[in-house]
Parts: C-alpha cells; sequence; structure tokens
C-alpha cells in the first residue's frame, strides 16, 4: 500500500527543478521560509536544495513543535514527573530535551515513572489500567496534536477518568508568524506554509501575510515533489506580481479547515495571554492552556510547578535558528558540543528540527560548498 | 512506476536513516487505511503503508468507511486524503 510514490517520482522532480530555473530572474536573490518543521526534515532528507538554484535559499521557521518549548517548561514537567504517584507521559522526543538540570530521560533514570506514548489516547489508557496512580499527559505540539489532545480530554471526561491530567503546551501557529514578520533582521520573499496545521485551521488564517505584510504564502504537502512545486508557485507569484494564499496541498488540506476539530478545540482549550517560545520569547496569545469547563483536568492547577523562567544557554543559537536568521551551522556549538546524542539546543532534538536535520542530512552538502 | 525513487534510495545514505523515523509525530502526518470501524466510540483500526496497525479516533470525519485512506496526528485522523487509493 503506497500513498506517496507519485510525490517522490524522480524525473518529475527534475521537470520542476528546470521550471523553477526559468522562472527566477537572474541577479535576485530569493529567500524562502518553510514554517513547518516536517518540511525542513523533508528538504534535508531527500536534497531538495541541491535541486534549487543557487539564487533560491530556503530558511527554516519555528514549527518543530518540540524545539518551541523553553526550557522552563521542561523543568516544570520533570517537577510533576517526580511528584509521589505519578505517572509521567510524553512523546519520545520530549525525553530529551534539556531543562536546567537534565532531561525527562535523566528524571526517569532517577527513579521518576516516565513512559513514551505515541498519542495522548495511550496514555488515557494507561490512566484506566493503573487507577491507583495519577497519569499526566504532556500535551505539546501546534493545531494539528491539539485537537488529538482534545477528544483524549473529552473522552477521560465522558468516561469519568479521574486519574488522568494534562500539562497542556499546545501552541497555535499565526502569532509567531506575525512576530516573525515584525522582525527587522529578517527579509523574506514568501512563505512555505504549514500542510497539515492546515488540514486542522484551514489556509484562511495564512491571509494575513500577503493581506498585511506583502509575501506570498503556498500550503504545501511533504513530498520532495510537493516542497518543489510550492517553491514553483511562490517564485511564479513574484514573477507575476501576484501576492495570495494558494493550496497545493488540495488532496489533504480543504481551504476552510476542519470545522469539528476547531469546535472541540474552541470547547477544551482556552488561549492563554502570552507563552515562551524558546529563542523568541513571550508571545502573545500564543499557547493554549485548558478551558474553565477541563480546568479538573488540568495537571497545571493539580501540581505546583517550579514556573520559572530558564534563560537559554549562551552558547546555544536556537532562536536564531528558529527565525532563519542563522543557518544550523553557522551556530558556535553545531557538531562540536551539540550532536543529536548530546543535545544543548532544542533544534538538535527532534529530527524535525533544523539542526538535527542539517547534522543528519546537510553537513555534507555544506562541505561541498566550502571547497 | 518504473521511475519511482523509494524513500531509502532518494534519502541521503549516512547509515543512520533508519534511526530518524519521528517520534514526535506532532508535525508528521501519517496516511492510513481503515481496515475495521468502532462507530460507538469513534474509533477505527488503521494500517499504515507498512502494515502497522493502530487505534485511531475518528470523531473528527463525517462518514468515514472501511477502506478510506485518512491523514492521522498523534493518533486522529484529521482529513480524508482525496484521490489517494489505498
Amino acid at each position: 500500500m503506497k500513498f506517496v510514490d507519485e510525490f517522490r517520482d524522480a524525473e518529475l522532480g527534475r521537470v520542476l527543478a528546470h521550471e523553477i530555473l526559468g522562472a527566477v530572474e537572474p541577479g535576485r536573490h530569493y529567500k524562502i521560509m518553510e514554517v513547518c518543521g516536517g518540511h525542513t526534515h523533508s528538504i534535508y532528507k531527500y536534497g531538495v536544495d541541491d535541486l534549487l538554484p543557487a539564487n533560491v535559499e530556503l530558511v527554516h521557521g519555528p514549527g518543530c513543535p518540540v524545539c518551541v518549548i523553553p526550557m522552563g517548561r521542561v523543568d516544570d514537567a520533570i517537577a510533576m514527573a517526580h511528584e509521589p504517584g505519578v505517572i509521567f507521559t510524553c512523546f519520545g522526543d520530549m525525553m530529551r530535551v534539556p531543562g536546567s538540570h537534565g532531561t525527562l530521560t535523566d528524571a526517569s533514570a532517577e527513579g521518576a515513572d516516565i513512559r513514551m506514548v505515541y498519542s495522548p489516547l495511550d496514555a488515557l489508557r494507561i490512566a484506566k489500567q493503573n487507577p491507583d496512580r495519577t497519569v499526566v499527559f504532556f500535551a505539546i505540539g501546534f493545531e494539528t496534536t491539539a485537537p488529538s489532545t482534545a477528544l483524549t480530554l473529552k473522552r477521560a471526561k465522558a468516561e469519568g477518568v479521574p486519574n488522568f491530567f494534562c500539562f497542556c503546551n499546545h501552541v497555535t501557529i499565526v502569532p509567531p508568524l506575525r512576530a516573525l514578520l515584525e522582525s527587522p533582521d529578517l527579509r523574506l520573499d514568501g512563505f512555505i506554509g504549514p500542510g497539515h496545521v492546515s488540514t486542522v485551521v484551514g489556509a484562511r488564517p495564512l491571509e494575513f501575510i500577503p493581506a498585511d505584510y506583502g509575501k506570498p504564502v503556498v500550503v504545501s504537502g511533504f513530498e520532495p515533489v510537493d516542497i518543489l512545486q510550492s517553491v514553483l508557485m511562490i517564485v511564479r507569484q513574484l514573477a507575476a506580481g501576484r501576492c495570495e494564499v494558494e493550496n497545493q496541498y488540495k488532496r489533504i488540506v480543504p481551504y476552510e479547515g476542519n470545522l469539528a476539530a476547531l469546535k472541540i478545540m474552541s470547547e477544551v482549550f482556552a488561549l492563554r495571554p502570552h507563552f515562551e517560545w524558546r529563542g523568541l520569547g513571550f508571545i502573545s496569545h500564543s499557547g493554549l492552556k485548558l478551558s474553565e469547563d477541563y480546568a479538573d483536568l488540568d495537571a497545571e492547577r493539580r501540581y505546583t510547578i517550579p514556573n520559572v523562567r530558564i534563560a537559554d544557554p549562551k552558547a546555544c543559537q536556537c532562536g536564531e535558528v528558529l527565525k532563519g536568521v542563522i543557518k544550523p551551522f553557522e551556530c558556535k556549538v553545531f557538531g562540536t558540543a551539540c550532536t543529536p546524542e548530546r543535545p544543548i539546543g532544542t533544534c538538535m532534538v527532534s529530527s524535525e528540527g533544523a539542526c538535527a536535520a542539517y547534522y543528519n542530512y546537510g553537513r555534507f552538502a555544506r562541505e561541498k560548498q566550502l571547497v | 512506476m518504473s521511475n519511482v525513487v523509494s524513500s531509502s534510495e532518494l534519502a541521503r545514505t549516512d547509515g543512520r536513516d533508519e534511526a530518524f523515523h519521528c517520534l514526535t509525530c506532532s508535525d508528521e502526518g501519517v496516511c492510513m487505511r481503515v481496515v475495521k470501524l468502532d462507530t460507538a466510540r469513534d474509533l477505527a483500526l488503521c494500517e499504515d503503508e507498512n502494515g502497522a496497525r493502530s487505534t485511531v479516533e475518528i470523531a473528527l470525519i463525517d462518514g468515514v468507511a472501511t477502506g478510506d485512506t485518512v491523514l492521522v496526528h498523534a493518533g486522529t485522523a484529521l482529513a480524508r486524503a482525496e484521490g489517494m487509493a489505498a
């Protein structure tokens, strides 16, 4: 059973690369940001950057859900995991994200009961299997995972599971994009829009980018042919003087999004006044907390957490990487003190992080350029 | 298709590719085929392209049927994949 073969078609990729070459203006430098970490991973995994003309530069945005979690929230998670009787559940990558005194993996080695899950539903199952323990789910992610957490919380409430709690760190994509566009140190020509976030929120919330900032956006799929086609659509918009939201990923993304998902999110979550993003600082209305109706499932209300803001390590430049200001290899500790095995910054942890993508797939290409 | 390049051929190989499947799953959706439905509980048994099966929430999509292909994120089906044969 294959879903993606035609989107990895090498010949089609070469044709698109040739069309991009024909569409770019010689002498003009194109700087295009892919917002989503999934795109970053695909670009380096499949070598999409090598197929692009030298004057088309892809820069990486803040869309890796693991990378944007600040150290203080990891410390809060570790404090909850050490509470008596707690089974702390989280996605695998979060276990390796450093807090100020180690990771959740370290906390596990110190005796905390921390279990990796693939979905919030798995965490709820653990709660039902362990009625004498308290199960906390470390919820992270953009609008792609938030509906999943919302459904599970609704299920927990409906089934009356008394020992299931959620430590909510869900974030939304539009506020950080607006913050990036307001940033004076970044000049961009267009955006490859987030594919799967748009399945939930639709393409409409991205319309402010062309309307207010004059940049084209193309919502894109994640296969190499998808990304090449999206770059071509952006370059063609720029060449024609157009500036709008286009949807390359129509096979998955309806322009209006998933209304059922948006409805359940609005029932279960409420916007926080502000939320801290690693490297980007506090951004207004960018994070979600549990709504009053779900307050009794909120781990932050059940446990006293340190809730201390921790400054990022001085050597780490994840903030500049997340804003697309520097390339990962321009960070002082990239590939030396900071590697996927021993990450200092979050961008090196998740496979969707820009630093990890460069480290695993892009190092050799960079050496080639330097020769 | 003869000119299809498999992911392992097209991916840059540094001997570590197999270790880099995404555990976060937060922004990596997986297309899965619906094998069996439990409509009373809004759940479905789904299968990915490698044959791995898992339980998926289907409450957010209307009229899911056996054989449909759905985009799954963190155990929840978010969209029906149009025009994709399972």
